[in-house]
């Protein structure tokens, strides 16, 4: 039986799924952001790199950081502004109603401010009697049906312009054509009385400046501009994480923000603003600012090892963009406060873990937020440090034990097979497996080879080579070895023939599974195991080698972060190679017999989301271009949905996640003209076989089949 | 070198629903703002703070022309409603970036910042010498403008017209600030 938790998170993913044309709009917008990103980036004078500068800038304030938030509080002090520096949100909302009453407010005109919602700053002061009217067009209209925001960056992506339209028709009383120009002007003019008389004008700051004081507001719409102009008095609440040191550092955030956002160059208004001003001339009232610097939670953050690299985050909503769980449930169901991949940590760390928990196993662990983000920020570690500490309170669910523990049960199947492939043929058992185990039914599971890769190389025995021109030792990870010995044995069998001296080291399954569900300790153990086993290969010469994307990936990227750099495991990461990397690096790459195996056919490649960040395929689809293939990269930018072992999961946290993730990349697929699909990784194999109903081949199979 | 940067400027500037102009010399600015007023069916235009001679020379063809033209110094009493009431802003900006299509505007007075926030219409007017190429050149006469400015004082990046997308991802112009933007280069 399902914890109440996940009831309610598979209750929100039905909804989501249900609800198609939202699904839709959602998916649309992410994937436009996510395009314009890479075509802004493409023009940027530094390119990707772009994100090394905006690390180094963060990573560089951050460790300072209490010192620029002293040096920022005194320039803006400097500057006639006032400062409050609040503990938490009580604190900050105790200031704001205080202010409001000394005041005599009546109404607050607010721009777009995160940091507000997370404190949520609105409903005490409407409590207090006081009017809040958001000014963003997005914010303004989910505040009018009290929603949540649907996207960081698009808040009501999800609503039409029909809808819209009818909110605003109730809010005036006068009938709104349901076009979008129409409702826009509409809009303008509800929205001018209220920028005209507000009391206060309540802004965040996307940036703070330790160097000038000054804070930056950057918006498209203007509203920003108008709210911390107009009214006397101006309310800015800002984390503390969001000031840096020089003005050059605020202009490279500037540009990071919205380029990693929407792939635009720069936010039509940035306000940078230092102090207050007078309005016109002889002004009679006094104009104040007031800065409002909030931790909450963020000192504490910066002393925890796992989470302090949340902290440099410039909330610019990227991971949203290429986070696959969240392109098909919405920051509805794939958020607290705070949406999307960095929601889960800073909502464990302002909101509470438990909070966090509620939706971290939305988490498919796939990596790519990771490889988007603007500050390198390690979202994926962190959200298996999440599920890792929520555990302790709420244990993992059966089925996510039984697939971290996935190389026992390989073990099994392949000791016990063909009974093992004949049972997982039946369907009564398959029945069984999925009321027992929660493995969905509709899934084609691998077969097992009784002969594991292992005992047939050890049979065999090393191959001799005198004067080897490299030295391997090969990772196979579990499927190479239980499932698909004869790969195993091409891949070394392919090594050999090169000159290579190949061997077999005692080795673990990668274990990546117990990252992606979070149990740490194992993932560490198994990291630990690896490393030990691998380490005298390495310190003796030799290279290691690898067929599985996954695998590859937890040897060279999760591996030292699991272990804290050691020097073995940089050692080993420094040394571990994709197979076709590998290969071609190798003389005699291309065998003569080989030159046209492949000429005259067209497949289509599948980058499988672990590899992106190993140099996204290109070794591999040389290889087949080497051997005459025509290969078109089809590809959505996300991931294909069966995230490991996530899509062998029964119900909506599992298979029918994973289908209506991996739709879209059917469909490409599907509508390219290609005979069949290439790709590494052997689970994107099983998914894309079944949605696509294509055959799927890794490179060295297709050579072998297709001869 | 000046100008293929201007070149630059103005296609980044048109990529962003803004209209830029690139005139030889002061002289030529007041007749386009005129041509601007009049296609836009301006009734009534507020000037900011301009350089000497060419905040005359605008007034002066403004009021020629027949319309109704508001200056500073801005009566505090009256605002914002006296800026809000125009039709068209015009203001001054000191420096641009050809990369990003900006012009920065700096103000010590809030009331400059309406004047190119509250009317449908701006008109931004800077140097060609001023243009920058990359935003990160941007930095230092930032970091000098604050650092002259002890106390208060703002800058802000503008590039082209108020933009929403809120609505079905469909871009639309003029949500609350202008939806219509000029620039004006002096080339
Ligand atoms: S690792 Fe993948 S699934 Fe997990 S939050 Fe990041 S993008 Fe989403
Ligand atoms: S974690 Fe990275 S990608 Fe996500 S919002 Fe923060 S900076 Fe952007």
């Amino acid at each position: 039986m399902a914890s109440q938790r996940y009831e309610n998170l598979y209750a929100k993913i039905e909804t989501a799924l249900r609800e198609k044309p939202k699904r839709t709009q959602l998916y649309n917008a992410v994937k436009r952001a996510r395009d314009s990103r890479r075509a802004a980036i493409d023009i940027l004078p530094q390119g990707e790199a772009f994100r090394k500068e905006v690390r180094e800038i963060k990573v560089r304030c951050t460790a300072k950081l209490d010192d620029l938030v002293d040096q920022f509080a005194e320039r803006v002090e400097a500057r006639g502004a006032r400062v409050f520096l609040a503990e938490d949100g009580a604190a900050a909302i105790g200031y704001i109603l205080k202010l409001a009453a000394e005041k005599n407010a009546k109404t607050v005109a607010k721009s777009k401010s995160l940091t507000s919602e997370e404190i949520e700053v609105n409903h005490p002061i409407e409590e207090a009697g006081l009017e809040v009217i958001e000014t963003d067009l997005g914010e303004l209209i989910i505040q009018k049906v009290h929603e949540k925001p649907f996207h960081l960056v698009f808040p009501a992506v999800h609503k039409t312009a029909v809808e819209v339209a009818e909110i605003f028709e109730k809010e005036t009383g006068e009938g709104v054509p349901h076009d979008v120009d129409a409702i826009m002007k509409v809009v303008r003019q509800y929205l001018r009385p209220i920028f005209l008389n507000a009391d206060i004008g309540m802004t965040g700051a996307n940036v703070g400046v330790a160097e000038s004081g000054a804070i930056l507001i950057e918006t498209n719409e203007g509203n920003a501009r108008l709210v911390s102009s107009i009214p006397d008095v101006h309310i800015c609440i800002m984390g503390r994480e969001k000031v840096v040191e020089t003005t050059g550092d605020a202009i490279m955030m500037m540009l990071a923000h919205p380029v990693s956002a929407v792939g635009q160059h720069t936010t039509t208004y940035v306000t940078w603003m230092g102090g207050r001003s007078p309005l016109g001339a002889d002004g009679k009232t006094p104009r104040e600012s007031h800065i409002i610097i909030l931790d909450n939670g963020r000192s504490a953050m910066k002393e925890d090892p796992l989470f302090s690299d949340a902290l440099n985050c410039i909330r610019c909503g990227a991971c949203m963009n290429i986070c696959p769980t969240y392109g098909v449930v919405g920051g509805h169901a794939f958020g607290h406060i705070y949406p999307g991949p960095i929601g889960i940590p800073w909502t464990s760390e302002v909101h509470g873990l438990d909070k966090a928990g509620d939706f971290a196993p939305l988490c498919i662990s796939c990596g790519l937020c990771k490889e988007i983000c603007p500050a390198e920020i390690d979202i994926p570690m962190m959200i298996a440090g999440v599920k890792d500490r929520d555990s302790e309170v709420n244990p993992h669910p059966r089925v996510n034990k039984m697939l971290m523990a996935a190389e026992r049960a390989a073990k099994m199947g392949s000791l016990t097979a063909p009974l093992s492939n004949w049972l997982m043929d039946n369907a009564w058992v398959r029945w069984a497996m999925e009321k027992a185990m929660g493995i969905d039914r509709r899934r084609q599971l691998p077969k097992f080879s009784r002969k594991t890769l292992v005992k047939r190389f050890a049979k065999r025995g090393p191959l001799p080579v005198s004067n080897p021109v490299r030295k391997v030792a090969f990772f196979m990870d579990l499927f190479a070895n239980y499932n698909d010995p004869d790969l195993g044995m091409a891949a070394i069998e392919c090594l050999e023939a090169r000159g290579c001296e190949v061997v077999i080291p005692p080795q673990k399954g990668c274990g990546y599974p117990y990252i992606g569900y979070g149990d740490l300790k194992k993932a560490r153990k198994v990291a630990r195991e690896n490393v030990d086993f691998l380490a005298p290969y390495v310190n003796r010469g030799y290279e290691v080698v690898a067929t599985e994307p996954t695998a590859t990936y937890c040897l060279k990227i999760s591996y030292p972060k699991l272990l804290d750099k050691s020097e073995d495991a940089v050692a080993i990461a420094d040394h571990t190679f994709e197979f076709f990397e590998f290969l071609s690096l190798l003389k005699g790459d291309v065998a003569v017999g080989e030159r046209n195996a492949l000429s005259g056919r067209k497949f289509g490649f599948h980058i499988p989301c672990h590899q992106r960040p190993l140099g996204a395929g290109e070794h591999a689809m040389a290889f087949l271009h080497a051997r005459g293939a025509e290969v078109a990269l089809i590809e959505t930018g996300t991931c294909c949905g069966m995230a490991g072992t996530f899509g062998l999961k029964a119900g909506p946290l599992g298979y029918e996640l994973s289908q209506a993730v991996g739709e879209p990349l059917f469909e490409g697929f599907r509508d390219a003209d290609v005979e069949a699909i290439v790709t590494e990784s052997s689970v994107c194999a099983l998914h894309l076989s079944e949605g696509t109903g294509h055959a799927v081949w890794h490179p060295l199979n297709l050579l072998r089949f297709l001869k | 070198m000046r100008a293929a940067l201007i070149d630059v400027f103005v296609k980044k500037y048109a990529s962003l629903s803004g209209i830029a102009h690139v005139v030889n010399g002061a002289d030529a600015v007041a007749p386009i703002v005129v041509q601007v007023l009049g296609d836009v069916d301006c009734k009534r235009v507020a000037l900011a703070e301009l350089p000497d001679g060419l905040a005359d020379a605008i007034q002066s063809a403004c009021v020629d022309a027949g319309f109704e033209v508001l200056t500073p110094p801005f009566d505090n009493r009256a605002l914002p409603h006296a800026i809000d009431a125009a039709d068209v802003g015009v203001s001054w900006a000191a420096f641009a970036v050809a990369e990003s299509g900006s012009l920065v505007e700096f103000a010590l007075d809030d009331a400059v910042r309406l004047v190119s926030t509250l009317p449908r219409v701006h008109i931004g007017i800077f140097q060609a010498s001023a243009l920058l190429a990359n935003l990160t050149d941007a930095a230092e006469p930032l970091r000098q403008f604050f650092e002259d400015h002890p106390h208060n004082a703002t800058a802000t990046f503008i590039s082209g017209p108020s933009r929403t997308a809120d609505i079905e991802m469909r871009l639309t112009l003029g949500v609350h600030g202008p939806e219509v933007a000029h620039a004006i280069v002096i080339a």
